[in-house]
């Protein structure tokens, strides 16, 4: 028990200490592709403390829904970031981790966030919902498609175990994950409303889903809300690049072991970060009729997984 | 033996990556891409061969690969890149029957298909489950290759159509056919005509001949009139 609560603190802390950062370096990458300067790395950072120290004002027509939205926002988000280890992996009995609660947990902070969106009743907050409501809609079978390939591929449903199971073995041996790696690249990309679904730097109309959604929130409750999101991220990163790329996670809690966890991690991710940074240079936004071409790639690659496995 | 399980976890890896250049060939829109991907497919087809030549020992299969580089990761690609060169197009918007969407679901489907086939047809077949498993990615492979000629417009994609779907029987013979080294050969000289032809078609069906001397001209295939 005091090991799986050290696990859920030190776990917690870290992914929430760092997704400012990984925010700032998509962005650095992208700038920096772009040819331009770009905002600093910690600039995450200096945001938050910036809205954190404003005050909160409300529409009059928002009702307590708009209040708690926040609160539960990243109280969903930091339950599932309790799932997917990054520190070290926790003893199997007693640490949740299925997958099938993990995704449940992303899609009640979604739904929050739809509905805090739709409160105030401005015309950009019910926009943004209407658009990730009907984003969600066609993402999720794709999402709970990869999850159930991973499972089938693993033979586990629970997340620290998956990550047990590739850190004990090679890549060789389970040659399908580098198609599962596509699908949750894929689902990183939707789910975090990055380019070509969604820009996140732009607030147009003809653009916007997830910041139209938060349009509505000011100071410390935008803080938590924009936290979250970088939050989401963090988790979504870490699914994906300690199923392809486990090298560093620590199986036991030692101090060694969590210092070489967390470092790894760190430049791992930021790896990552910056291929998304260049990703989303290369590409140009899709229109939104044209997204479930993209979303069925993920699809695609998630069943060929699973009839590839029932082969081999 | 472990170097034999080593080996087959290598061509899994390899097949894997077959089925993902599958997929984005069937969804691609941009022409330099989509002979990239070509070129991509074709070389991991070429260590597939090479990966089973160390696995056999069959010459052939050394040849095959070698011919595979020489000709559908250079050749083919620097071919197809000079005439896009001259093109005025640079992406194929336009789409028959079906849009990437529903060549993706459909090739789900016919990729189910074929494997249920081949697990029925597996007993009688008795090779080993690597080798139905590189057949059955081999004809789905052939069978997107034919969507992608039956969905697209432009010739320049189905040529694409047409490379890939070859590419597909390539690794079915690969696997389960073995094919002489002679008929390979042959059906990439075949190809290669092919390219020529359409390459051609493409170009002059809406020119007079004047204009359509002088685009051969800038392809540097050079005519005596």
């Amino acid at each position: 028990m005091a090991e799986y609560l050290l696990y859920a603190v030190l776990n917690i802390g870290f992914i929430t200490a760092i997704s400012p950062l990984l925010l700032g370096a998509i962005k650095k990458v992208k700038a920096l592709s772009q040819g331009r300067v770009g905002p600093p790395l910690l600039q995450g950072y200096y945001n938050l403390a910036k809205l954190l120290k404003k005050e909160i004002i409300y529409s009059q027509n928002t009702s307590f829904i708009m209040r708690l939205a926040p609160y539960l926002n990243i109280g969903f988000l930091l339950a599932a970031a309790a799932m997917v280890p990054v520190v070290f992996l926790p003893s199997a009995e007693g640490a949740p981790g299925n997958v099938i609660l993990f995704l449940y947990l992303l899609v009640s902070a979604k739904f929050f966030m739809a509905l805090a969106g739709l409160d105030a009743g401005s015309t950009f907050g019910g926009m943004g919902s209407s658009r990730e409501m009907s984003l969600s809609a066609i993402i999720e079978p794709v999402t709970i498609t990869s999850a159930a390939a991973l499972a089938f591929v693993l033979k586990t449903t629970d997340i620290p175990e998956m990550f047990a199971a590739v850190l004990g073995a090679s890549l060789a041996q389970y040659p399908t994950l580098i198609l599962i790696g596509m699908s949750l690249f894929i689902v990183l990309i939707v789910e975090t409303a990055r380019i070509p679904v969604d820009n996140p730097e732009t607030h147009l109309e003809l653009t916007m889903i997830h910041e139209a959604m938060l349009l509505e929130q000011t100071g410390p409750k935008l803080a938590l809300m924009e936290l979250s999101y970088g939050v989401k991220q963090t988790v979504l990163m870490a699914i994906l690049i300690n199923i392809i790329f486990p090298w560093g996670l620590a199986a036991e809690a030692t101090l060694p072991a969590i210092a070489v966890s967390m470092l790894s991690f760190g430049l791992k991710a930021l790896a990552l970060a910056a291929v998304i940074g260049v990703f989303e240079s290369l590409m140009a936004k899709i229109r939104l009729f044209r997204l479930p071409s993209f979303f069925m790639l993920a699809l695609f690659f998630s069943f060929v997984t699973i009839v590839f496995e029932l082969l081999a | 033996m472990n170097e034999l399980i080593i080996g087959d976890d290598f061509i899994k890896i390899l097949l894997v990556l077959v089925l993902g250049s599958a997929a984005l060939i069937i969804t691609q829109r941009s022409l330099v891409s989509l002979f990239s991907i070509y070129a991509a497919q074709s070389a991991i087809l070429a260590a597939v061969a090479l990966a089973l030549f160390t696995r056999e020992g069959t010459a052939s299969l050394l040849f095959m690969a070698v011919l595979t580089v020489a000709s559908k990761v250079i050749i083919i690609p620097f071919f197809l890149r000079r005439l896009l060169a001259v093109m005025p197009i640079k992406r194929d918007l336009e789409f028959h029957y079906l849009t990437p969407i529903g060549s993706i679901i459909l090739s789900t489907g016919l990729f189910f298909v074929v494997y249920q086939a081949f697990s029925a047809l597996s007993p009688a077949l008795e090779v080993s489950r690597l080798f139905i498993l590189g057949a059955v990615i081999g004809v789905s492979l052939a069978l997107m290759g034919m969507m992608v000629i039956m969905s697209r417009r432009k010739v320049i994609t189905k040529i694409i159509g047409y490379l890939s779907m070859e590419n597909g029987v390539l690794l079915f013979s690969m696997f389960i056919a073995e094919m002489p080294f002679i008929i390979e050969v042959l059906i990439i000289i075949d190809l290669l005509m092919i390219i020529v032809l359409s390459a051609v078609l493409a170009f002059g069906i809406d020119s007079s001949v004047e204009a359509f001397h002088k685009r051969l001209n800038q392809l540097g295939l050079d005519f005596e009139d």
